[in-house]
């Protein structure tokens, strides 16, 4: 196991890098860069851009550049945000503990409906209720995203229950504690459901499946036959064996932890890390762009691997050694 | 089967029920109170000669910009971080908004040497930083230091130096500081005078270790940015929000001693995009918001229900134009960056005359902007009272007169209508404009078909904005363009435009020496405005600067949509002037 995992992390030495190149070499021929905002400025002199543009090594070619930032970045520094002027590790971590929560919250929320659905689903197959929740995973997996956002947003504004938005209202700083952890709470509902309820469908039909897969299987006749009464077949037995493989679903929850919430997060102004990469983004910060990909695609490679890491670990058939 | 269905039941009853209770806490805790602060005023205080307000009051202001990127001047290169800086930290003079005059700041009295060239400023007395450390000349000899310092790259130091010369800056004693510049500089009291005072007890640490760049940032605490402004930085949130609370030793009072402002609180929400921050005013979330001309209906229908009001403020200072490449000059493989013979038609000054006649601006603004928007046949827009010249040469829509400027300058038309040069060229160009400014998108639409009427045939290709940039800054391989700029303020401004060897120069920029003739009386009259003091005399170099380009037209102007601004009805002493913004006098605000 030790030397799987070990090559597997070496893996990641030459798909980081490939990666990486291939990201820097689309900003860099994407047209204009950082300093188009300021030359479409009438009174900023051009001897400030030329000398910005030094300053900010964009007038050497792209691989010279690319060399340099490759030097600093292997060294632990991603670099200085152009638009901050702070380190771009800085910049993340301000807002990195934001999206971490919505992402948890949505992850819960996923798993808390969908678990119970699944299972309700499996063990009254064919009723009218299974066919309900078919329909409605079915309608909740084929709405896009940013939509639900953007009903989230106007049912949010007509009703008035839930704020529009934002992480925090805007006398948080006013309220006790209490109150202040009500206010988070109050402004993550929306966006956990919206973020939640893609997942929740996809992972309650899975769970469906293998609910049925197990009752189907011929130690449960054996149980039943038995009488051992229902509810312990179907919770000790039937429901442990069939989530196995949601567990390994958890390794790739991991890898969006960080960057799956872009979409929703900039239609709810939700200030994460979504929004700060997507606004880097067009505005051609290089560096926290740049270092937003390599966290986001590290983050997808150790998902992966936990996720097969965690797959060997609740199914004893699957050895990675030989 | 009965005890499993119990079980499922009871857990989804039970999620239900948690979330319903959850939903029901009481989330409203008593609001603090704010505790203000009452340290003697400054012996030159500058008292307001409004009638006393009192105190209280939340402002809330949406803004689209997405909040500040910083709070260093010298970093900041965004119009969001620089009013939030702006709203921190005092210039040694103000601008009264309303009346466009210079009016004291942390200087309360200055003079001008008689050659033009001194300024001594008299700083007020007893006038302190937010945090208790007095203000002296030490403070404004410190700023302009750092703004010359070449550790410290940035935008200003051009601005502050005349060819390449830099203010001298001397303190006299503590409240008395004298600017000496180089050669006579018109804008001195504006550019100069209104720039930010940075504090030398807070930043000299960083000055010193060269680290002065990376001062003032967002993960900056906000005590530490000490204001002389109205307020002072109570919390920051980035990407959320930005409060305000009163700075306790501001220094401007009402004549019964209360010292200003009178909000408790003034918020800054930050959203990603106007759509977001107009709903917010128009569902009463907001104190005040700028509306565009194509959304006044709809907002104006909520006035009663929220209780605010849409106030006409008449033309914006954004100055939409097209313009045609002469650029004469060959890129590097030798190939010409225009194809000569259309170059010949965009130097024609009679084309481009005809291509003027021909706009329909009247239908622009009556389709575009649902009548609300004004004509523009100059640099200029009428919002600029103080620089706007209303005496230009004007192309009102004829058709007919277009024809004859294009007959005169020998193009002909055949049985279809459509246009010839002398030498049998179709005539045909292809318009570029960037595709994230919708309403110029529509202009560009009425003037292809305006065009099409006068036979000739425009291509519309909208890019993005990067691109376009480009092209029309640096690799010149266009032949007409569209641009809207937000103008306003000083001629100086403009310097970068009018000038022929300016980088903003549009229709050939970088000119060794001036093109042509008119181009070169340009420059002339451009240096010469700079280098008086006299208004009247400024004045009329820059008018006849605004009647040559309406002449010559490199810029054929368009249209300026009206700008429209929705307040609140429970304030007071709301000023809304005719550029600018709404807020510049928020500490004389206070409840009704």
């Amino acid at each position: 196991m030790k030397t799987y995992i070990l090559r597997r992390l070496l893996l990641m030495i030459p798909m980081l890098l490939g990666v990486s190149l291939l990201v820097f070499v689309l900003v860099y021929i994407s047209p204009g860069n950082y300093l188009d905002a300021l030359k479409a400025q009438r009174d900023i002199p051009a001897e400030f851009i030329a000398k910005k543009e030094r300053e900010l090594g964009l007038d050497r070619p792209w691989y010279v550049q690319y060399v340099s930032w490759l030097g600093r970045t292997v060294r632990g520094d991603f670099g200085e945000s152009w638009s901050y002027r702070i380190p771009v590790a800085e910049l993340l971590a301000q807002r990195a503990p934001a999206t971490l929560a919505l992402s948890l919250t949505s992850l819960v929320f996923a798993w808390a409906i969908a678990v119970p659905l699944g299972v309700f689903a499996a063990v009254y197959r064919n009723s009218i209720f299974d066919k309900l929740s078919a329909l409605s995973a079915y309608a909740a997996l084929s709405i896009p995203e940013f939509f639900l956002a953007l009903l989230a947003v106007i049912f949010a504004s007509q009703w008035g229950v839930f704020p529009t938005g934002g992480l925090s209202s805007i006398d948080h700083d006013y309220l006790s504690p209490v109150g202040q952890l009500w206010d988070y709470v109050h402004h993550l509902i929306l966006p956990t459901i919206v973020l939640g309820i893609g997942g929740a469908a996809g992972l309650m039909r899975v769970m469906r499946t293998n609910m049925l897969d197990v009752i189907q299987s011929e130690y449960v006749m054996t149980a039943r036959a038995k009488g051992v009464p229902e509810n312990v077949i179907m919770f000790r037995h039937v429901l442990r064996n069939a989530i196995n493989p949601l567990v390994t679903s958890l390794g790739f929850a991991f890898s969006g932890l960080l960057s799956g919430a872009v979409l929703v997060e900039n239609v709810m102004n939700y200030p994460g890390l979504g929004q700060l990469i997507f606004q880097a983004f067009m505005r051609k910060d290089r560096d926290v762009v740049m270092a937003a990909v390599i966290i986001g695609s590290s983050m997808l490679i150790i998902g992966n691997l936990i996720a097969d890491i965690l797959l060997a670990w609740v199914d004893p058939r699957i050895r990675y050694d030989k | 089967m009965p005890s499993l269905r119990l079980t499922v039941l009871n857990s989804l009853f039970r999620g239900v029920a948690i979330t319903l209770a959850a939903l029901l806490i009481p989330a409203c805790s008593p609001r603090q109170k704010l505790k203000r602060e009452f340290p003697p005023l400054p012996k030159d205080v500058d008292i307001i000669t409004k009638p006393p307000g009192r105190y209280g009051g939340i402002y809330i202001n949406v803004d689209p910009g997405g909040g500040p990127n910083t709070f260093n001047y010298l970093v900041a290169e965004d119009a969001t971080s620089m009013g939030a800086i702006g709203t921190v930290l005092e210039g040694l003079v103000r601008r009264n908004s309303l009346t466009e005059e210079i009016i004291p700041g942390l200087a309360k009295s200055w003079e001008v040497s008689p050659d033009n060239k001194t300024y001594t400023f008299h700083l007020r007395e007893g006038v302190k930083w937010s945090d208790g450390a007095p203000f002296s000349a030490d403070d404004v000899v410190f700023t302009f230091a750092c703004i010359y310092d070449e550790r410290f790259p940035n935008r200003h130091a051009s601005d502050y130096s005349i060819d390449g010369k830099p203010f001298k800056v001397e303190k006299m004693d503590n409240l008395t500081v004298r600017f000496i510049t180089p050669d006579i500089y018109a804008p001195f009291l504006e550019m100069v005078g209104g720039g930010p005072i940075l504090p030398k007890h807070a930043l000299q640490k960083f000055a010193d270790n060269g680290t002065l760049m990376k001062a003032w940032n967002i993960g900056t605490h906000p005590r530490e940015i000490v204001s002389t402004g109205m307020f002072r930085i109570a919390s920051f949130k980035p990407g959320e929000r930005l409060v305000y609370e009163p700075n306790p030793h501001y220094w401007r009072a009402d004549n019964t001693g209360q010292r200003l402002p009178y909000l408790d609180l003034y918020i800054t929400k930050f959203v990603r995009d106007q759509n977001a921050s107009l709903a917010a005013f128009a569902t009463g979330q907001s104190d005040s918001e700028g509306i565009t001309p194509d959304n006044v209906e709809w907002v104006r229908r909520g006035e009663k229900a929220h209780n605010y009001t849409v106030h006409e403020r008449g033309p914006s200072t954004v100055c939409n134009f097209l313009w045609f490449n002469q650029n004469p000059e060959k890129d590097k493989s030798g190939k010409p960056f225009v194809e000569p013979y259309k170059l010949k038609w965009f130097q024609d000054v009679r084309f481009r005359q005809a291509v003027s006649h021909g706009i329909n601006r009247e239908g622009i603004i009556k389709g575009v902007l649902f009548g609300r928007g004004t004509p523009l046949w100059g640099p200029e827009t009428p919002a600029n009272t103080k620089w706007f010249n209303p005496d230009l040469q004007k192309y009102p829509y004829s058709p007919e007169k277009a024809r004859e400027l294009l007959k005169l300058a020998g193009f002909r038309w055949n049985e279809a209508g459509e246009l010839f040069d002398s030498a049998e060229n179709r005539v045909s160009f292809t318009l570029n404009t960037n595709q994230e400014n919708p309403i110029r998108q529509h202009m560009a639409t009425v003037f292809k078909e305006n065009m099409k009427d006068l036979g000739i045939e425009v291509k519309l290709q909208l890019l993005d904005f990067g691109t376009f940039v480009k092209k029309i800054g640096e690799s010149y391989d266009y032949e007409c363009g569209m641009l809207g700029l937000t103008g306003g303020g000083d001629p100086v401004g403009g310097m970068s435009v009018y000038l022929s060897s300016g980088r903003m120069h549009e229709w050939y920029p970088n000119q060794k020496k001036p093109a042509t003739a008119w181009e070169a009386r340009i420059d002339e009259l451009m240096m010469k405005q700079l280098k008086t003091l006299n208004l009247a005399e400024r004045k009329k170099y820059w008018f006849e600067v605004q009647r040559i380009m309406s002449e010559q037209l490199p810029f054929i102007y368009l249209i300026t949509p009206n700008s429209y601004e929705g307040v609140k009805n429970r304030w007071e002493n709301v000023e809304i002037p005719k550029s600018g913004g709404i807020t510049w006098n928020l500490d004389e605000y206070y409840l009704k």
